[in-house]
């Protein structure tokens, strides 16, 4: 009796414990896959990844999840006893390599599937690639139009066209934003792209909205500002990756503007080191749309993401945006290959078990993910936006979707598959 | 008004391309080498000034540390590698300093992995307003740095005994080094001159414009078609060809359709200057047999 009343008080305390600490990631013990806790010693499944880690930029977190997530898979029984076997390339964000990297893994290697891909590059190179090979990609970090406009490539993150209207929404809505100018990369697939559809949607709404483009390497970003002030505009979109947005920030500092126009970005600048950089300055005058649940977020999903990376992760591996992306592309992967027979799991039938991936939920989306039978893939298009306070960033708006015509394909495709986002 | 704006604006970012060009006149004339290694040095210079402040030592130390380690990079290519070039010709001695490049931004890339840095200097909080525009006492060290450098470079190099080994080690190395005059330790010294002002250029160029490296290394362009402005060889006319460029670079935001396209100011007005200097010549290699 007493034994079974110190194990039953025991028992109690524990639950208490891991109650109390479910924030916290000390004890957190992964899940993944099947659970079992075996090593997984079947035949391996081939399943590639690229990145493009190089100057100008490190994409690779969503690799580095996807990796550490398959590491996790395999500890604990595979894909029904077969391990993943992820090979995982870097294309240095040189189209010929990215080309050279795809058909290695494609046409040598002969994965079934690539996840966790991040990589600006290999989408516009490679796209053709996939959809003649009929091999399907689960991208993590996109950011120009082919990623989302691809029979055969379906990304978890948003990219800057859903974040950054989805900023803009926000602005207009709570900033009472009248004329925006979207500050962009003067690339086709990219900023052109995403400013374009900026101004679509300030015109559906009767506002005014304007392009400011400029080159990558643009040094002059003083001008850049200038120009946004000779426009009369009121708000700033800063549709840029982090670094060129912080130079634009710190520009801004310098000539007073944080009072001159309201601040808001899509989730790039949404970054661990970003609170470092940025200082005091923009204390509640920034805002920004985030794609997926906040890093410190105790969803039971993103603790996992944080139990994973920190159990089979490397380090210097990255827990960024592109990292919870790689992580939701590997789990929602590995689920859909769970459901088939491991015997005769090959391209085709893989291929055919991604497109058919509906109604996958986590807690780092708002929304629930898909794939379908389609010629472009959208499934991520609500977000969160944060506001920059007291040197870190604070949710102000919960899950909220966006409203342009952009999405018109996408939820006719929703509607086919019963979807209600 | 508007305009005013633009003007000191384009002056500022101009400054930083009379800085990166004045460095390539002065070593280009008494080693004959362009050095395009010179935006990497000035990379690798800052992302060094960034870590000695991450370190929690005093800044002063860290900025010292930018203009050091751009000496010893530049010195070590003079001293190392650039000799085995010496007496190739002037398009080889170019190339190769692109090799160094590619070092130097791997080295970097693998040294400092891809994340959002910046250096602070105590003169960015600190500004005065011209023509309805803030301008930082940094910018205003950069522009004043630049007339500096070239007034001070002249003055040495007409007044002083090292600044005459180099002009004429840029007027004929082999006559140069028939009548004694101690060519390496001459070369040296403008290594290291053009290496502290890389250092410098790095430094400021983090603070101002953003601290990363591929972008400061790939200043070495717009900072050579200035230097083109000045036939590679004048101090002042590279510091007058840096600032107009980075004027109308300024001024082109103004005229929509060609705002997109400024980045190439610095390649047009090169390539403009270029036909200039080569008007009324007839195209001829025969001074190359």
């Amino acid at each position: 009796m007493k034994f079974t009343t110190t194990l039953f008080v025991g028992a109690a305390a524990l639950c208490l414990a891991s109650i109390g600490t479910s924030a916290l990631t000390e004890n957190h013990t992964p899940v993944c896959g099947l659970g079992t806790g075996k090593v997984a010693t079947g035949d391996p499944i081939k399943v590639g990844g690229i990145n493009g880690n190089a100057p100008p930029g490190d994409f690779s977190g969503g690799t580095d999840a996807a990796a550490a997530y398959f590491a996790c898979v395999n500890a604990n029984g595979g894909i029904n006893g077969r391990p993943v076997e992820y090979i995982v390339e870097n294309d240095q964000w040189n189209p010929e390599l990215a080309g050279q990297v795809a058909t290695k893994l494609v046409k040598d290697e002969r994965v079934v599937a690539l996840v966790g891909n991040g990589s600006v590059v290999s989408m516009a190179v490679n796209a053709k690639l996939y959809k003649d090979q009929d091999v399907m990609v689960m991208a993590s970090g996109c950011a120009i139009s082919e990623c989302y406009e691809s029979s055969n490539i379906v990304s978890t993150n948003q990219g800057p066209l859903p974040s950054g209207i989805g900023a803009l929404t926000y602005a207009v809505e709570e900033l009472e934003t009248q004329n925006a100018a979207c500050i962009g990369f003067n690339i086709p697939n990219n900023g052109g792209w995403a400013c374009d559809w900026m101004e679509n949607f300030m015109e559906s709404k009767g506002l005014s909205g304007t392009s400011i483009l400029m080159d990558p390497t643009a040094v002059d970003l003083n001008s850049v500002y200038l120009q946004a002030l000779s426009e009369g505009a009121d708000t700033i979109l800063l549709m840029l990756p982090a670094g060129p947005a912080i130079g634009l920030l710190k520009v801004a500092e310098e000539q007073g503007g944080r009072d001159l126009f309201k601040w808001v970005s899509p989730t790039p600048l949404y970054d661990p080191g970003v609170a470092e950089v940025l200082g005091d300055y923009w204390n509640d005058n920034l805002f920004v749309n985030i794609e997926l649940t906040p890093f410190d977020s105790d969803g039971a999903d993103n603790q996992n993401w944080v139990a994973v990376m920190d159990a089979f992760g490397q380090d210097g591996d990255r827990r960024d945006t592109f990292s919870q992306s790689g992580y939701i592309s590997a789990r929602f992967f590995v689920d859909a290959l769970l459901e088939l027979d491991p015997e005769t799991l090959d391209r085709a039938t893989v291929t055919t078990a991604i497109k058919g991936i509906e109604n996958a939920t986590s807690d780092l989306l708002c929304a629930p993910y898909y794939v379908g039978d389609a010629d472009r893939h959208m499934p991520n298009h609500a977000g969160r936006m944060v506001a920059y306070t007291g040197g870190a960033f604070e949710v102000v708006r919960d899950c909220y979707d966006i409203q342009s015509s952009y999405l018109k394909p996408i939820r006719a495709q929703e509607k086919a598959l019963g979807i209600n986002q | 008004m508007v305009y005013g704006l633009f003007l000191v604006s384009g002056l500022a970012v101009g400054s930083l391309y009379a800085l990166g060009g004045i460095g390539l006149v002065i070593l280009r004339n008494s080693t004959g080498v362009l050095n395009f290694a010179y935006g990497a040095i000035a990379a690798a210079s800052a992302m060094c000034a960034w870590q000695v402040a991450e370190w929690g030592l005093h800044g002063v130390l860290s900025w010292f540390s930018a203009i050091a380690v751009g000496i010893g990079l530049s010195v070590a290519y003079g001293r190392l590698i650039a000799p085995a070039s010496a007496w190739r010709e002037p398009a080889v001695k170019a190339i190769a300093t692109l090799g160094y490049m590619l070092i130097l931004l791997g080295l970097v890339g693998f040294i400092w992995e891809d994340a959002l840095r910046k250096i602070s200097l105590p003169s960015d909080k600190i500004a005065i307003t011209v023509l309805g525009v803030r301008v930082t006492v940094t910018r205003i060290i950069a522009f004043t740095v630049s007339i500096g450098a070239v007034i001070g470079m002249v003055q040495y190099l007409h007044r002083s005994h090292t600044g005459l080994n180099m002009r004429a080690l840029a007027d004929n190395r082999d006559h140069a080094a028939l009548l004694g005059i101690p060519i390496v330790k001459t070369e040296a010294l403008a290594w290291g001159i053009s290496g502290a002002l890389a250092g410098f250029t790095g430094l400021i160029f983090g603070s101002l414009v953003r601290l990363e490296p591929t972008v400061i290394t790939f200043m070495v362009i717009p900072a050579t078609a200035a230097a083109i402005c000045g036939r590679l060889t004048s101090l002042p006319m590279t510091l007058v060809g840096g600032l107009f460029i980075g004027v109308v670079e300024s001024m082109l935001t103004l005229y929509r359709p060609a705002a997109p396209l400024r980045t190439m100011a610095p390649f047009v007005i090169a390539a403009l200057v270029i036909l200039w200097m080569q008007r009324g010549q007839k195209l001829t290699f025969a001074k190359e047999a």
